[in-house]
């Protein structure tokens, strides 16, 4: 990990050339949050292929920018397009991000994914509040020789998810009447999706929801010192025993009906950051 | 890793010490103080050994010691390579094929760990009677092919007659002491409450960092094992508050008294075996 150092402080001085503002919070637009960029105020916009050490966009699926600039006020980096494991990316490399937003004056990490249901009571289509995280991908981006200067050798992670956004969240979706559960995000490496036997698996060790991504940017943002607040689109339910073929198109209908309420809970709870 | 090491790290230590050890030890986090009780003979720094790097960590010297204990040879690790320091399989277990090499029968073992079996309290003395891999590691490493191996794994690595022999002695001398099963996990960073709640439900009464890849290794080397957890703090999920890396070192270091005895209790009992 020593060579990070460096590497951030390169992709900072880019950024800088061009953005002096110091954001409040790190956004990492996953699934369920890319029409939020359109509520961006943009001041800087930057391919991943501009600045150092991020992954190149060629090999992305996504657009692949970095923006910076105010939402609702506040001021943002926002992650358009994000890495996965599965793609073949390093932990490291795909936590990079993470580690600019910090350096760059962030202390908000605010992340979203798609997700398989486990728990019978979630249904398709509801928002899961992040409330704790099981790793189970096989890596972790903080494997290697400590840098101090990052972090500490061995994060607690007794609260990964700060439980004072967890709530705001939480009320904004009673005020705002909108489904949100509270539960704990399992990782997985993927790609494929998991057997029977696997979601049976994943439900015993106590996860309500499966995914692969989200984990290793809140490991850097633990890490980091940084807050975090995650929240989960359930796209599919992963019921062992009625289980049906995924149905990617399905699964794309299923996130952009959800994404008005995702865009709510996460406005309100940045609302809540402006206010204090 | 390859063979070429190890074969000169052996004749590097048999030109200063020609011994034959009765066991081989690993004195892992805040266990190092057992050196003081060694008779020490010879002393090789991981620097100066071929195929062994520096330690990282904090409590985790880095030297090999060759001397007596009540006047029975063995050696010991002082300062262990985990997995989440960036060491790989081959590195992290070199130790242990040195131990075979210099005829050592058998493996002692010690690590810290954090108690998930609600039973447990920090202080505690863990018997490993078995453990569960979930470091996601490869320990068979392809390139170590020229090194002896004596088979597969065995099903019951740990061996039975000296995990009675170690309760026995706990007890003896006034510890609290369990025999159980060890998780391993990657780290570095401690585990969210979902993940103790994880390593509960399946069947794990304390979880580390550690051990699993040099037991698995000793296993199949044909070695006898005894794996010694000391539980540093007890992982509550539903009360965690924090955990500090200087904690744990001063909780294992109270048990310091009963690993002594078990150690200066198989060494004799091996050297008994040895003379009939």
């Amino acid at each position: 990990m020593l060579e990070l150092h460096g590497q951030i402080e390169e992709a900072v001085g880019v950024i800088r050339s061009r953005w002096e503002s110091q954001p409040h919070a790190g956004i990492i637009l996953g699934t369920g949050l890319g029409s939020l960029v359109e509520q961006i105020e943009v001041q800087a916009s930057f391919d991943y292929g501009e600045i150092p050490h991020f992954p190149q966009s060629t090999a992305i699926s996504h657009a692949g920018r970095l923006l910076c600039g105010t939402l609702e006020g506040l001021p943002v980096v926002a992650m358009e397009g994000r890495m996965h494991m599965y793609e073949g990316y390093p932990l490291k490399q795909i936590t990079l991000p993470v580690r600019v937003m910090k350096a760059l004056g962030a202390d908000l990490l605010v992340v979203s994914n798609a997700c398989g249901g486990l728990n019978p009571d979630y249904q398709c289509g509801d928002i899961m509040v992040i409330d704790d995280q099981i790793n189970l991908m096989g890596d972790n981006p903080l494997i290697g020789v400590n840098d101090d200067r990052l972090g500490p050798r061995f994060p607690d992670m007794c609260e990964p998810y700060d439980q004072r956004l967890v709530e705001r969240a939480l009320e904004v979706a009673g005020r705002e009447g909108i489904t949100a559960h509270k539960g704990v995000y399992v990782a997985v490496a993927g790609p494929n999706l998991e057997t029977r036997a696997e979601y049976r698996f994943l439900r015993t060790i106590g996860a309500d929801v499966v995914g692969m991504s989200t984990v290793p940017e809140v490991l850097v943002a633990v890490h980091s010192g940084m807050r975090s607040v995650g929240f989960s689109i359930i796209t599919d339910m992963c019921l062992p025993d009625e289980l049906t073929p995924a149905d990617v198109s399905e699964i794309i209908a299923v996130a952009n009906e959800a994404e008005p309420r995702l865009r709510t809970l996460v406005l309100g709870v940045l609302a809540g950051e402006r206010t204090g | 890793m390859d063979g070429q090491l190890i074969d000169e790290a052996i004749d590097l230590v048999r030109s200063r010490w020609t011994a034959i050890p009765l066991v081989g030890i690993i004195l892992g986090t805040g266990l190092g103080e057992l050196v003081e009780d060694i008779e020490v003979e010879e002393i090789f720094e991981f620097d100066e050994l071929p195929g062994f790097v520096p330690a990282t960590v904090l409590g985790h010297r880095g030297r090999l010691v060759c001397g007596r204990l009540d006047g029975k040879p063995l050696v010991a690790l002082d300062g262990r390579l985990h997995h989440y320091e960036g060491h790989d399989a081959g590195q992290i277990t070199l130790g242990v094929h040195l131990f075979h090499r210099l005829g050592a029968g058998g493996l002692i073992v010690s690590n810290a760990s954090g108690g998930v079996n609600p039973e447990l309290a920090a202080g505690d003395l863990l018997v490993m009677e078995s453990h569960i891999n979930l470091m996601f590691l490869q320990v068979e490493d392809p390139s170590s092919s020229n090194l002896e191996r004596a088979g597969r794994i065995l099903a019951d690595p740990y061996h039975r007659p000296w995990i009675e022999m170690a309760l026995g002695v706990a007890f003896e001398k006034g510890f609290r002491a369990t025999a159980g099963t060890y998780v391993a996990m990657t780290g570095p960073n401690y585990e969210t409450r979902a993940e103790y709640r994880m390593v509960r439900r399946i069947g794990g009464d304390v979880v580390g960092m550690s051990t699993v890849p040099e037991v698995i290794v000793a296993s199949r080397l044909g070695m006898k094992v005894l794996g010694l957890s000391a539980v540093t703090n007890v992982a509550d999920p539903e009360a965690t508050d924090g955990t500090t890396a200087g904690e744990v070192i001063e909780v294992a270091r109270s048990l310091q008294p009963a690993m002594r005895a078990i150690v200066a209790a198989i060494v004799t009992d091996e050297a008994q075996a040895d003379s009939s």
